[in-house]
């Protein structure tokens, strides 16, 4: 394995690493206020892809225009679900919410399969043939594009979080709903919000994931969004900074960790014949079980992940 | 006193109908396929709702249906065993195949790894657990496809049946398939009914109301003397013994194991059965499977494709949102509704 | 605890759903199996209509209705004298084991159809067709690529027949194409030794079919003695988005050639990142299932001079007999449905026409003498190339044999989209096999 492509391999990490990072910390955030696990998370993301895709093939607009129109429509959607869902189970414990989510996936991956059907489609990113040179390797702009974005939006995010008097009221829900109910702050107004902005996320990761040249169909949510939950499983439930070093560890660990795994472990099965291991297998399809792998030992560590604070 | 007499006569009618609904209607394999896969179901959702009661909420659960069937079929496979005892049913001979007494294995290896899973979870709650569940399920699953020699990778593993028809006057392999399918019909069944036996009498007994009391508040269990960590094993280790005896007893009746029996789709169905039919009740997962699984496979009768799935979407939905109690709690609200209104 | 009227109710509601669910299960009347007096025949359709596998299942179902229509639209099938006509059932398999039984045991003993058609994803297969062996129900098995189905020992597969290729067939016939056409090129472009071997990457999807391609390249590498080597292969995740880390692996390995073992939901962004993203100046083979337009609609400009293995595409069709009827079908299918028919359509198609043959040889519905007449069919090719230009199931484990061609995808810049020109084999081809300049061999 030589230097240059573990550098390239840490950068499909990281890219990896930015999507998990958009869907988690809108999970986050709507943790944060509500207390409620969206498990259907995923399929406002593939909801957000068809969206764009269609606004795009419609109005012939260029991709990355229509990502603040996919964006502004999903965090509508997810205020929706909000109201019809999510409200009318406040308070009637946590398992109600996993479950209602479990049958907002049935609802929504069968109803986009059944208008759409379940073909893949793919939109072509305009920078499709453009890429920057890193050296002897090169990255495709689109994939600078996302991961420029994200970090914009995670600075915009801190900003309205810290800085602005609506995310300084989000930021006293999510730490005492009680109090900041009696300090006068609508909190079913904060709910909304924070589930629209939750969705506005999931929906920018949707968008710029399909832009930079996937595949996509109504089962696309599922697998990046398992991924999500257990990135703020990791990093603790509602810390922004876990969400965050928690993508970046479990993107990190999907790519360069297992292909140094595989080389070291079809190294070992050629050197000690004698232990008679099989040397074909191959752990780059492992991406899951590592990350839950990460996800047991680190809670087993430390039950309230890396940066959730004790108890609720 | 009065109630459960009730509840007993009641109980007694739902198991006369499940015994003769073989034999009063023109049934065939495709009815039977159906209520077979709905008894194993039975017992899977109920094993499930004994961990939920105990306030462990599992989203992996069909890591154990698919370790007890892997180690049900291994078992029978590496030992070799022959029939167990032969019966004679209207001039044909039935052998009882020793795959009954293999689930069992099949059971307890489930309930084994399922102790060590609890003991990772012990500290954990909600969410956490959930996560952490349904990744074992994506690790085990991982494995056995790893572990080629023993499991079969991706080719998987032709199985035993439960029983099997020989030296038969019987031509007609129709005849024949439902004859099998009927006697294992029964078999699953009085497996089903002594598992829902089984935890009800857990429930009722000192294990039951430990579960109740660290569901309701592990602190405040702790403080009151109960061994927290002992109940929720427990907990773990009697709801994966079941699982697993229900996964090895349907793989058995199906006759081929492949990896697939690890799907998301397995474990969220004991969900979706338990909400619906009401959750910490010993009825409600055997409601809702049973109801869950009519409207199922009714709307795919009548060629309903993906709206089914849809329905069931909305179904869950409304069910959580508008009866939290699950189906179970559908006549209290009409009388009440009849109170009130007279 | 609940009242008396509670368990009254409950017992009601009970009662009212067993009513219900028996009507919903218990429509046909005729119970039991042999030869029941009809003037149709039934064919059970057994496919994945919902779920991921879905948009394939759909395929296949609507070809099956296709090949329906017609034949009813001429009288039906002549069984014994009489004209009966064809019913399709639907078959849900959901790509699930476990629903795949319940599908194919409601087809069988409650739709009571005379044959089966379909079956899609090997370890579905491997399940429900449990059922159709015990029931001894012949099953034309025109979707699942893995070679075990008609070989496996533990039941009776006498009643299977396998018309569609395995991943053995598919891995030779690209291997021999590799072997013949493109290494020469690239050792006279390169100055490579004649004996040097030819390097392939393989990468591979976690699934009985990626394993399958895999284990064919080897089969093929052996069986045909082939001076090839695989030099890396790497896994993974079964529909999985991001392929980049696998493919620089590959890359590292330095392979002359990549050969994916993937399907069209994987493809186009495996051959889109390889090239792009990875930068891999190589060769991408393809599977024959990618021959779809969703194939060249995804992969876009990436997949130019790219590798096409196939037997029925949309775009590029041999010059045989069977031309004309491809692309009747071809027409028809998109009249109607609106898209273009994928292979497992294509080989859905014939199955049901090769189940109207072999009932009207058997001139009756009996299972036993259709499995006969199944067995000894000689049927000419229609509109898929076969070996021999016949359909035929062979002695030992009942297959067709396919004839195969390799295309290469050419950039056409007024459609947007590249487009396959057959290159091989020599009869059939329409341009000669281009080594594009850009290609870097490796070492």
């Amino acid at each position: 394995m030589d230097l240059g492509s573990l550098v390239q391999i840490t950068i499909w990490g990281l890219l990896a690493g930015c999507i998990y990072i958009l869907l988690a910390i809108g999970l986050n955030l709507i943790f944060g206020v509500m207390k409620v696990v969206n498990f259907a998370h995923g399929e406002l993301l593939m909801l957000s892809m068809y969206f764009t895709f269609f606004i795009h093939e419609f109005f012939d607009l260029n991709p990355y225009l229509v990502i603040p129109i996919s964006v502004f429509l999903m965090a509508f959607v997810g205020i929706l679900i909000e109201r019809l869902g999510f409200r009318p189970i406040m308070g009637t414990g946590k398992l109600n919410e996993i479950f209602l989510s479990l049958g907002l996936i049935y609802l929504l991956q069968n109803a986009v399969a059944l208008i759409w059907g379940t073909g893949s489609r793919t939109i072509r990113s305009p920078f499709e043939f453009d890429s920057i040179s890193l050296g002897s390797r090169q990255i495709p702009l689109d994939y600078l594009i996302i991961i420029g974005i994200t970090m914009v939006l995670l600075v915009l995010l801190q900003v309205f979080l810290k800085k602005t008097t609506l995310g300084r009221a989000m930021r006293a829900t999510s730490q005492n709903r009680e109090a900041a109910m009696l300090m006068g702050i609508n909190v079913e107004r904060m709910d909304m919000i924070s589930f629209g902005l939750g969705s506005a996320l999931a929906a920018a990761a949707g968008a710029l994931w399909c832009i930079s040249g996937i595949n996509f169909n109504p089962y696309i949510g599922s697998a990046p969004a398992i991924k999500a939950f257990a990135v703020i499983i990791i990093g603790g439930l509602g810390s922004i900074q876990g969400a965050i070093l928690a993508g970046l560890l479990l993107g990190l660990a999907e790519n360069p960790l297992l292909v140094l795994l595989n080389a070291l472990w079809t190294e070992t099965a050629n050197t000690l014949t004698f232990l008679n291991l099989p040397a074909d297998i191959s752990f780059l399809s492992w991406q899951n079980s590592v990350s839950f792998l990460i996800l047991i030992i680190v809670l087993i560590l430390r039950p309230q992940g890396l940066f959730g604070e004790r108890g609720e | 006193m009065k109630m459960s007499l009730i509840r007993s006569v009641l109980a007694f009618l739902v198991v006369v109908a499940a015994f003769s609904l073989p034999l009063v209607l023109r049934i065939n394999s495709a009815m039977l396929e159906i209520l077979i896969i709905m008894c194993v179901f039975i017992m899977y959702s109920s094993a499930w709702n004994l961990l939920t009661y105990s306030g462990q909420g599992s989203l992996g659960h069909a890591a154990f249906l698919g370790l007890g069937a892997y180690s049900s079929v291994l078992t029978a496979k590496f030992l070799n065993l022959s029939g167990l005892w032969a019966i004679n049913v209207g001039g044909s001979l039935v052998l009882i195949q020793s795959t009954i007494l293999t689930v069992f294995v099949g059971g307890l290896f489930a309930a084994v790894v399922g102790v060590f899973i609890g003991l990772t979870c012990v500290r954990l709650r909600e969410w956490f657990l959930a996560m952490v569940t349904f990744g074992f399920a994506v690790i085990i699953h991982t494995v056995t496809l790893e572990l080629k020699e023993i499991t079969g990778g991706h080719d998987g593993l032709p199985t035993k049946h439960l029983v099997s028809i020989t030296d038969s006057q019987i031509t007609d392999p129709f005849v024949k398939t439902l004859m099998r399918y009927q006697i294992e019909y029964y078999v699953i069944l009085v497996f089903a009914l002594f598992v829902i036996y089984v935890i009800d009498r857990v429930l009722k007994s000192k294990v039951g109301l430990a579960f109740e009391a660290i569901r309701e508040n592990e602190l405040e269990a702790k403080v009151m003397g109960i061994n927290t960590v002992k109940y929720k094993l427990i907990g773990f280790a009697l709801s994966a013994f079941f699982t697993g005896v229900a996964g090895a007893l349907m793989i058995h009746h199906t006759g081929y194991l492949t990896p697939e029996i690890y799907s998301v789709e397995n474990s969220f169905r004991p969900i979706i059965y338990c909400i619906s039919g009401g959750l910490f009740t010993v009825e409600g997962p055997i409601i809702g499977t049973f109801i869950i699984t009519v409207i199922w496979d009714g709307l795919k009768s009548f060629g309903l494709v993906y709206e089914h799935l849809v329905i069931i979407g909305l179904i869950l939905i409304l069910t959580i949102i508008f009866l939290p109690r699950g189906f179970v709690s559908i006549p209290g609200k009409i009388r009440s509704r009849f109170r009130s209104g007279s | 605890m609940l009242s008396k009227l509670d368990r009254r109710f409950f017992l009601t509601a009970l009662c009212v759903f067993v009513l219900f669910f028996l009507g919903c299960t218990q429509q046909s009347t005729d119970t039991g199996g042999g030869a029941v007096e009809r003037n149709e025949i039934k064919i059970g359709i057994v496919a994945p209509l919902t779920g991921g596998m879905s948009t394939t299942g759909n395929d296949m179902w609507q070809a099956a209705t296709l090949a329906a229509d017609e034949i009813n639209a001429q009288g039906g099938v002549n069984v014994n004298g009489v004209m009966m006509q064809i019913k399709l059932v639907k078959g849900d398999v959901q790509s699930d084991p476990q629903e795949g039984v319940k599908a194919v045991t409601k087809l069988i003993t409650e739709d009571n159809v005379d044959i089966l058609v379909g079956g899609f994803s090997s370890g579905t297969t491997y399940a429900d067709s449990v059922v159709a062996s015990e029931n001894k129900v012949p099953f034309i098995i025109t979707g699942a690529s893995s070679s075990v189905i008609t070989r496996r020992t533990d039941i009776d597969t006498s009643y299977f027949f396998h018309h569609c290729p395995t991943t053995d067939d598919y891995a030779e016939a690209t291997l021999l194409f590799v072997d013949a056409v493109v290494k020469p090129l690239i050792y006279q472009r390169f100055n490579l030794p004649s004996n040097r071997k030819i390097l392939i990457g393989i990468a591979y999807e976690d699934s009985k079919f990626g394993e399958g391609v895999y284990s064919g390249a080897q089969n093929a590498i052996e069986r045909n003695n082939l001076n090839m080597e695989i030099v890396a292969a790497e896994k993974f995740k079964t529909g999985e988005t991001a392929y980049q880390t696998v493919l620089t692996v590959l890359k590292d390995a330095k392979p002359d050639i990549i050969y994916p073992g993937a399907v069209l939901n994987e493809q186009s962004p495996l051959v889109l990142q390889g090239r792009r993203d990875v930068g891999m100046n190589s060769l991408f083979l393809s599977i024959e299932c990618n021959d779809d337009p969703d194939y060249y609609t995804g992969v876009g400009k990436w997949g130019d001079y790219s590798i096409q293995e196939s037997r029925f595409g949309p775009y590029a069709v041999p010059d045989r007999p069977v031309y004309k009827a491809a692309m009747k079908f071809k027409d028809d299918f998109k009249a109607r449905f609106g898209s273009f028919p994928s292979m497992m359509g294509a080989s859905t198609y014939e199955g049901v026409y090769i189940a109207a043959q072999a009932i009207e040889n058997a001139g009756t519905l009996d299972k036993a003498a259709v499995r006969d007449e199944l067995d000894a069919l000689e049927m000419p090719e229609f509109i898929e190339a076969m070996e021999g230009g016949v359909i035929s199931f062979s002695d030992d484990y009942r297959e067709s044999k396919f004839l195969f061609y390799m295309e290469q995808l050419r950039w056409n810049e007024s459609l947007g989209e590249t487009r396959p020109v057959i290159v091989w084999p020599a009869h059939l081809k329409e341009a000669d096999f281009v080594l594009p300049d850009w290609y870097e061999p490796g070492q």
